[in-house]
């Protein structure tokens, strides 16, 4: 992607055989890789009851388990829930990440390194053993607990890592003479942050949207616990409803239906938005 | 999960025919009567006091959290019908439903109730069951039901398994029994002429199923809770008919899990995987495709409960006839003891900003006669025990008049156990059904030393 | 520096994020602490001051040996594997050909599903007799082969890891692969002309020239296999028998299926040392060496 490599396209003279044993190999490991998802796909275009062996593919096309899945997880709803929580969650994590960011990478003190390390280190803890504290910490703020409040927990779960990627970028990659010159045509801290500094840092915004987007989208443990109402469930609750359904017997068909519906718009996202999910990546991994 | 725990329950084996016969005996006279007249006043009690109360008409949200997974076809009760039919009679209340598979809700309601954030509605269990009555009371979490007016309309025992310390808690949907589900036309082409009534014939039926290339029995085992539906039962007939109150005294240490009883019973239950009559692979299975197979015809038999109706029903690839029996763990001569408990119910939040309008919710949906109280009848899965209700299914029809002439059953034996106690014993378990060799001793050994730890707090 | 332009008012910007994060991350925390010397059961409040009993009961116990077991193990051989087949995948990828964003595509896709789906999936996959694999195995012939993959004591483990390592190639893919494009190719060429061969040029050019991004995604992995959880609650709930339970996991059953929120929390503590030892020790390691390479 970088130049370099298209500079070697040219240089190179395409060794034929080789490049085709290489898409081959290539090819035959990226199947392996994806075959569960397209039988998962081939078996949820059958009507629920043909239960035919997975292994025919695409033996029949039909919507129904579709439509089944569609109607039990009222997707509409959900896909309109899961929206809003990670729109929401995101846009906060970017404003609270970037400008937490900002003095970490800046000012060279112990207090700073301190607070990048001490940020850094709330990666390794799990949601799961600190829950109950966090929950008696949200009724004793006398926050209402609704559709929302998991957003609470997205932001802060998603610091850490969001900080973390911010720093190295405004440290290696917004150089200081440009807040000088600002500074020196009397430009405050506030502004030359947002006016300067922000808009440099879009590569990493990018980033910190595709991976922290990506886990909020699919988070069900806050969900679960804070939503008060089968109708506020964003898209991995409403699946969640598939877990060991006895209702209907491993009605495989319908739950491969349902698992097509959630992960459609995240697939769609990154078909459509592909260049900036691979290079908002790279930016944080390389540059950080 | 499964709705399993739900329907966990505990009942005495004097009240449970009291239970059993209130909930069927519906030609019975006093019990016409009863659902006669009660039910007349809290209705009209409701109306008054929803008509009475001014302030009833500003606006009022109620949330209800439930265990469970949705209706597979059609509305569900909870999450559609509920919802609507309480803003028909209240106009001016909405309540919210979320239901979460069992293990969620067990996460999820604790962690609210702990925090003061609790929901106004809530699934509570029978005694000391996990989310059971009495630890919920004792919390301060479930309101006192006690002045509500349909009481004399439900079985006593379904009322004081939910009880604490004399008031009741929750109200129960019914009654459940775990029992063998079986595929008569397999039964029928292995050659067994009739239900097995002791242990030796039914491992002779086993036998015979075996022997004629059927799987005898599917269980999904990769969900170890499954694991406590043949156990209970087994133990309803080898551990409590010689000691009915084997549980108190294990809470004074008078008795212990390694005792002759549930030695036995874990080694019948072991039994049965070790002749090859449980699948193969049943550990890598979870309950949902033990279940398949069993609706599919390629099983004989699965062991659940009463509540599992709609899942056993299911049209699978053949068609076949069902039934239901207790699994007799029973020596020959004895007679055959059921397993069966009072089921799980709703309980109302005692720190609820609005207790009086959920209680005129709970006058209205039990008082026998509203269109709500007819929903939750018709959508009820457990036995019921309102006065003139009859089950749903007749399935059970023999189990049940089976329990109502002899009174011989008893509960669900984690219903008087700490929660956990459940868990280390399919932990163990799970040792044997993989081969290992872990014996029925090391399975009791297990289990005593987590009661022993969970005992004390 | 420009004290003047850096001036220490910038840490108010840090103050919102702070707060969140001291609010809803650390004081909870810490209340662990707290509650790791009690009995408290996470749901009746009222707990009493035992001192150690929590830890000294730990100690004593199966479960404490077995879910550190578990949990290194599921951490090693995710981490190792993982790299290995990703940074091998980077390799092919970085190849002079067609369609590479296409199949750069092809192995991302799985890591944008939710936990909850590919336990679904990779239940189906596994499932004896019937499941993907069983059936793939039937149809080669290839019948009498042990496919009770979650059931089994030997195997639940190593099941649940390799759906994480599927899970997560594609991230450690695409880092590894950005890292081999910042390769300078006039190094390589350099490389060439002294007559370098293939293996040399990776090995002394490219490798350390990767150490960023090595470090990274061996970082991310520990962390991530440290923390495992989901796929021994959605597809095995830790079975069969305690085979598959991680510390997160066993603390997860702890607090609310036993109820002993008070002794999970000293689980949680035991395990909140063992990440960051863990961590710490590789972190500094790797930079380390990163400095040197």
């Amino acid at each position: 992607m970088t130049s370099s490599v298209n500079h070697a396209n040219r240089m190179k003279p395409v060794n034929r055989s080789k490049s085709i044993f290489t898409h081959l190999l290539i090819i035959i490991v990226a199947f392996v890789n994806l075959a569960p998802l397209l039988i998962v796909l081939s078996s949820s275009l059958r009507s629920p009851d043909n239960m035919t062996n997975p292994l025919n593919w695409f033996n029949e096309f039909s919507f129904k388990s579709f439509h089944t899945a569609f109607d039990r997880m009222h997707f509409p709803q959900a896909l309109l829930n899961s929206v809003i929580l990670t729109a929401v969650s995101v846009i906060f994590v970017v404003i609270l990440a970037a400008m937490a960011a900002y003095p970490m990478a800046r000012i060279r003190s112990r207090t700073s390194k301190f607070l990048y390390l001490f940020f850094l280190s709330g990666l390794v803890v799990p949601g799961q053993m600190v829950l109950i504290p966090i929950i008696q910490m949200i009724k004793d703020l006398g926050i209402p607990m609704n559709q929302y409040t998991p957003i609470l927990m997205f932001i802060t779960c998603s610091l850490p890592f969001s900080t973390f990627l911010y720093t190295g970028f405004i440290r290696s990659s917004v150089p200081e003479e440009m807040e000088e010159a600002a500074h020196l045509d009397g430009a405050g801290l506030f502004r030359r942050f947002w006016q300067i500094v922000f808009p440099l840092i879009l590569p990493v915004t990018v980033s910190v949207v595709i991976t922290q987007g990506v886990w909020i989208w699919n988070d069900y443990f806050f969900n679960m616990v804070f939503i008060t109402k089968a109708a506020e469930s964003p898209i991995p609750v409403a699946m969640l409803g598939f877990l060991g359904d006895q209702q209907n017997p491993a009605q495989w068909n319908v739950l491969f239906a349902a698992c097509i519906l959630c992960v459609i718009p995240l697939v769609a996202a990154f078909l459509f938005l592909q260049k900036y999910f691979i290079g908002g990546l790279t930016v944080g991994s390389v540059k950080g | 999960m499964t709705s399993w725990k739900k329907k966990v329950a505990g009942l005495t084996l004097a009240s449970l025919a009291v239970a059993s016969l209130s909930a069927c005996g519906s030609n019975n006279n006093s019990n016409s009567e009863a659902s006669g007249s009660p039910a007349a006043s809290p209705s009209s009690s409701a109306s008054a006091s929803a008509g009475a109360g001014t302030d009833a008409s500003k606006p009022v949200t109620l949330t209800m959290l439930l265990s469970g997974s949705k209706a597979a076809n059609g509305p569900d009760f909870e999450l559609d019908t509920l919802p609507k039919l309480v803003k028909e009679k209240f106009p001016n209340v909405t309540v919210e439903v979320q239901k979460l598979p069992d293990d969620q809700y067990y996460t999820a309601v604790k962690a609210k109730l702990a925090s003061g954030e609790g929901p106004d509605f809530f699934l509570v269990f029978p005694k000391l069951a996990n989310m059971g009555a009495i630890e919920v009371a004792k919390a301060g979490y479930a309101a006192d039901l006690s002045d509500l007016g349909f009481w004399d309309n439900f079985s006593p025992s379904a009322k004081n398994d939910m009880s604490y310390e004399g008031k009741p808690y929750a109200v129960s949907r019914g009654m459940d029994i775990l029992g063998a589900y079986y595929n008569k036309d397999l039964f029928a082409k292995a050659g067994i002429t009739e239900i097995p009534k002791d242990w030796p014939s039914f491992l002779a039926a086993s036998e015979k199923l075996k022997a004629a290339g059927v799987t005898p029995i599917a269980m999904g085992d990769k969900d170890p809770w499954v694991i406590q539906f043949g156990m209970y039962q087994l133990a309803a007939n080898s551990v409590y008919p010689s000691d009915p109150e084997f549980d108190t005294k294990l809470q004074t240490g008078e008795t212990h899990f390694s005792d002759a009883g549930w030695i036995k019973t874990i080694n019948q239950y072991k039994e049965l995987y070790d002749k090859g009559y449980v699948s193969k692979n049943s550990l890598g299975m979870a309950s949902a495709q033990a279940m398949q197979q069993f609706v599919d015809g390629k099983a004989a038999m699965t062991f659940t409960g009463t509540w599992d109706l709609p899942g056993v029903t299911a049209k699978g690839a053949v068609d076949f006839e069902r039934g239901f029996f207790s699994l007799p763990g029973n020596d020959a001569g004895q007679p055959v003891y059921a397993s069966a408990s009072t089921a799980a119910g709703y309980a109302i939040n005692a720190k609820s900003k609005n207790l009086d309008v959920a209680k005129q919710v709970f006058e209205y949906m039990f008082d026998g006669q509203s269109p709500l109280f007819q929903a939750w009848a018709e959508s009820n899965t457990s036995i019921p025990v309102y006065a003139g209700l009859k089950p749903n299914n007749d399935m059970f029809n023999d189990v049940l008049a089976d329990i109502q002439s002899t009174g011989h059953a008893f509960y669900f034996s984690n219903q008087m156990w700490p929660a956990g106690v459940s868990d280390a014993m399919q932990t163990k378990f799970s040792e044997i059904i993989g081969g290992k060799k872990t014996t029925a001793e090391d399975v009791a050994k297990t289990m005593q030393s987590k009661y022993d730890e969970l005992n004390k707090n | 520096m420009n004290r003047a332009v850096m001036k220490k008012t910038m840490y108010f910007f840090v103050l919102p994020a702070l707060i969140f994060y001291l609010l809803f991350w650390i004081f909870p925390i810490l209340k662990l602490f707290q509650y790791s010397v009690t009995d408290y059961n996470g749901y009746v409040q009222s707990f009493n001051y035992i001192g150690f009993d929590n830890f000294k009961t730990l100690y004593r116990e199966e479960i404490l040996g077995v879910s550190i077991k578990n949990t290194l193990l599921y951490t090693f051989i995710s981490v190792i594997l993982g790299n290995i087949i990703a940074l091998a995948l980077a390799f092919l990828l970085n190849a002079n050909i067609r369609a590479k964003g296409l199949y750069r595509s092809a192995f991302y896709i799985p890591t944008l599903f939710s936990a909850i789906v590919v336990g679904f999936i990779w239940s189906y996959i596994y499932m004896p007799d019937e499941g993907l694999i069983a059936s793939l195995l039937n149809k080669l012939g290839m019948t009498g082969l042990d496919t009770n993959f979650l059931g089994s004591y030997d195997k639940a483990l190593y099941s649940i890891i390799a759906v994480d390592i599927w899970k997560n190639i594609g991230t450690s893919t695409i880092i590894f692969l950005a890292g081999l494009q910042t390769v300078p190719q006039d190094l390589i060429e350099a490389g060439k002309i002294d007559g370098a061969g293939r293996w040399n040029l990776v090995r002394f050019i490219k490798l350390p020239l990767l150490a960023t991004s090595v470090t990274i995604n061996v970082t991310l992995s520990i962390i991530n296999g440290l923390k495992a959880f989901d796929y021994s609650y959605i597809m095995t709930n830790g079975g069969p028998g305690t085979s598959t339970n991680t510390l997160i996991f066993a603390i997860y059953k702890m607090a609310f299926t036993e109820q002993l929120f008070g002794k999970a929390s000293a689980l949680g503590i035991i395990s909140f040392a063992i990440i960051i030892v863990i961590t710490a020790v590789f972190v500094l390691t790797l930079n380390r060496r990163e400095v040197s390479a």
